[in-house]
């Protein structure tokens, strides 16, 4: 314990020594800025020089930056800094992905652009809306149903390959990168259901516990829920965990269309 | 600004109107509910009645006719072509151009937004296909098939 | 004077937030009903043709409307 201290200790202080050592490196960020208070003036881009050299690897810790020592105005969501929580999804340097996942790239001759998550309501600065991305996940009815009770009286057991199903797929954080990267969603929101819905919707129909199947396909047998998707594939590149939506959906096709 | 596009961020936002083209702008549009939010905020999304015909049924034709028509498009390449092959391979085409124009008419001129005008290129995308249709009658009657006339355009 | 659709869109909000308030208890309609005009006349200002700005506006006024609807809220200063 102690030890680690001491280590600890050594290690910030050269830290601290190579940075004095070093001269500034400003990297300009280019931020999009908008408030609601003020409706009638347009958004704009505002620059922000930060020293690298005196700020942590990701771009949440740039914001975090700008925020206490630059313009403490600037409003953005954040909480467990390490890909979790999908809080802080924004558009960093025309990809949607956690701003605490991205790395900043440290050429700071070229600037680095911000924007909230495309083609979604901003509420303010780099917070954008997700109340109809709620709603829709809210209408997959994401949680177990059953008629039955379980057999032991107590928990509703699954085998080790049926639970292996769900690899891929629960980890999703519902950060909305994916369903605002994908164009049939940016034209066809309020009924295209999404990527991200759209994985969970799967996820819970293979859900060898759940007995609510039938609903769920039902649901889901319309040309605007589902069949919206072109397998475009945004969304398993943009995804910041590194699912894929995509293969989710062409998933759930194939069960329909043998249904 | 309510919505933010990729590429418009700073001077291109005077007002939303300039982007429309002349012809759109004649074109009434359906007002849409503030921030898409219909009902409370808390309520769950409700989709459309559920429609076998226009959920898995069309998607499995889709896929079907598109899987059929490699064969029939194969076949003339290694032995020759006959009307049967020709007009399957062209009526096969054509209603695979015409499920893609109707994907393309349901994303971008959608009912919620447009209303009767969703249905108007409906029916104009039928009757084309309508016509293309009898168009390929007429070809595999008088100039014996698509096939044909594409070998005759290669030898030309 | 024909109006636009947004303008449309401005007036049922306003109209909602007026009916609303006849659901509050009778003591304290009127203060309702002037805390409904004042946050009205705030945006008075932003002309008509700033879209997106009065846009917004009807999204989060939708929004409070929706909040302030709750039977439990009595009065409003």
């Amino acid at each position: 314990m102690f030890k680690a201290i001491t280590r600890l200790n050594t290690l910030g202080l050269r830290r601290t020594l190579a940075t004095s050592a070093q001269e500034q490196r400003l990297k300009t960020f280019q931020i999009y800025r908008w408030n609601p208070d003020t409706p009638e003036i347009q958004p704009k881009m505002e620059s922000y020089q930060i020293d690298l050299n005196q700020c942590g690897p990701m771009v949440l810790d740039a914001l975090l930056k700008v925020k206490n020592e630059h313009d403490a105005s600037l409003t953005f969501r954040r909480s467990c800094r390490e890909g979790i929580c999908g809080s802080c999804a924004m558009n960093i340097g025309g990809t949607n992905t956690l701003a605490c996942l991205c790395k900043i790239d440290q050429d700071a001759s070229k600037d680095l652009k911000i924007y909230p998550l495309p083609h979604m309501f901003v509420v303010k600065d780099l917070v954008p809306d997700l109340t109809h991305f709620y709603k829709q996940y809210k209408s997959i009815q994401p949680y177990l149903q059953r008629d039955t009770l379980p057999t032991d009286g107590r928990e509703n057991l699954q085998s080790i390959e049926d639970r292996a199903k769900l690899d891929g797929l629960y980890e999703c954080i519902l950060c909305a990168c994916c369903s605002t990267s994908c164009p049939s969603y940016w034209w066809n929101q309020q009924e295209y259901l999404g990527p991200a819905v759209l994985m969970q919707a799967y996820r819970w129909l293979i859900d060898s516990r759940d007995e609510a199947t039938k609903i769920r396909k039902e649901m889901l047998q319309n040309s605007m829920s589902l069949y919206r998707c072109h397998t475009i594939m945004n969304c398993a590149k943009t995804c910041p965990k590194g699912l894929n939506p995509g293969r989710a959906i062409a998933e759930i096709k194939k069960q329909l269309a043998f249904d | 600004m309510s919505r933010l596009g990729l590429g418009m961020s700073k001077t291109a936002l005077k007002s939303s109107a300039v982007y429309r083209p002349t012809l759109v702008r004649g074109i009434k549009t359906i007002p849409q509910p503030p921030g898409y939010i219909v009902g409370t905020v808390n309520d769950a999304y409700v989709p459309p009645k559920p429609n076998k015909t226009h959920g898995s049924l069309h998607w499995a034709r889709e896929k079907v006719v598109t899987v059929a028509m490699i064969p029939f498009i194969g076949y003339p390449f290694l032995a020759g072509t006959t009307t049967f092959v020709d007009a399957s391979m062209s009526g096969l085409l054509l209603y695979h151009c015409y499920v893609g124009f109707q994907s393309c008419i349901i994303d971008y001129i959608p009912k919620r937004v447009y209303g009767a005008y969703h249905n108007y290129a409906m029916y104009l995308l039928t009757f084309g296909s309508g016509v293309a249709a009898y168009g390929i009658y007429e070809l595999e009657k008088k100039e014996g098939g698509v096939t044909t006339i594409i070998s005759k355009l290669w030898k030309a | 004077m024909k109006l636009s659709g947004l303008q449309k869109q401005v007036i049922h909000l306003y109209r909602s937030c007026v009916r609303m308030a006849y659901k509050k208890p009778v003591e304290y309609q009127p203060h309702w009903r002037k805390f409904t005009r004042d946050e009205f006349d705030k945006h008075q200002h932003i002309p008509k043709k700033s879209f997106a700005a009065v846009e917004h506006l009807i999204r989060a006024g939708t929004r409070r409307l929706e909040m302030y609807s709750n039977d439990q809220i009595k009065d409003i200063h």
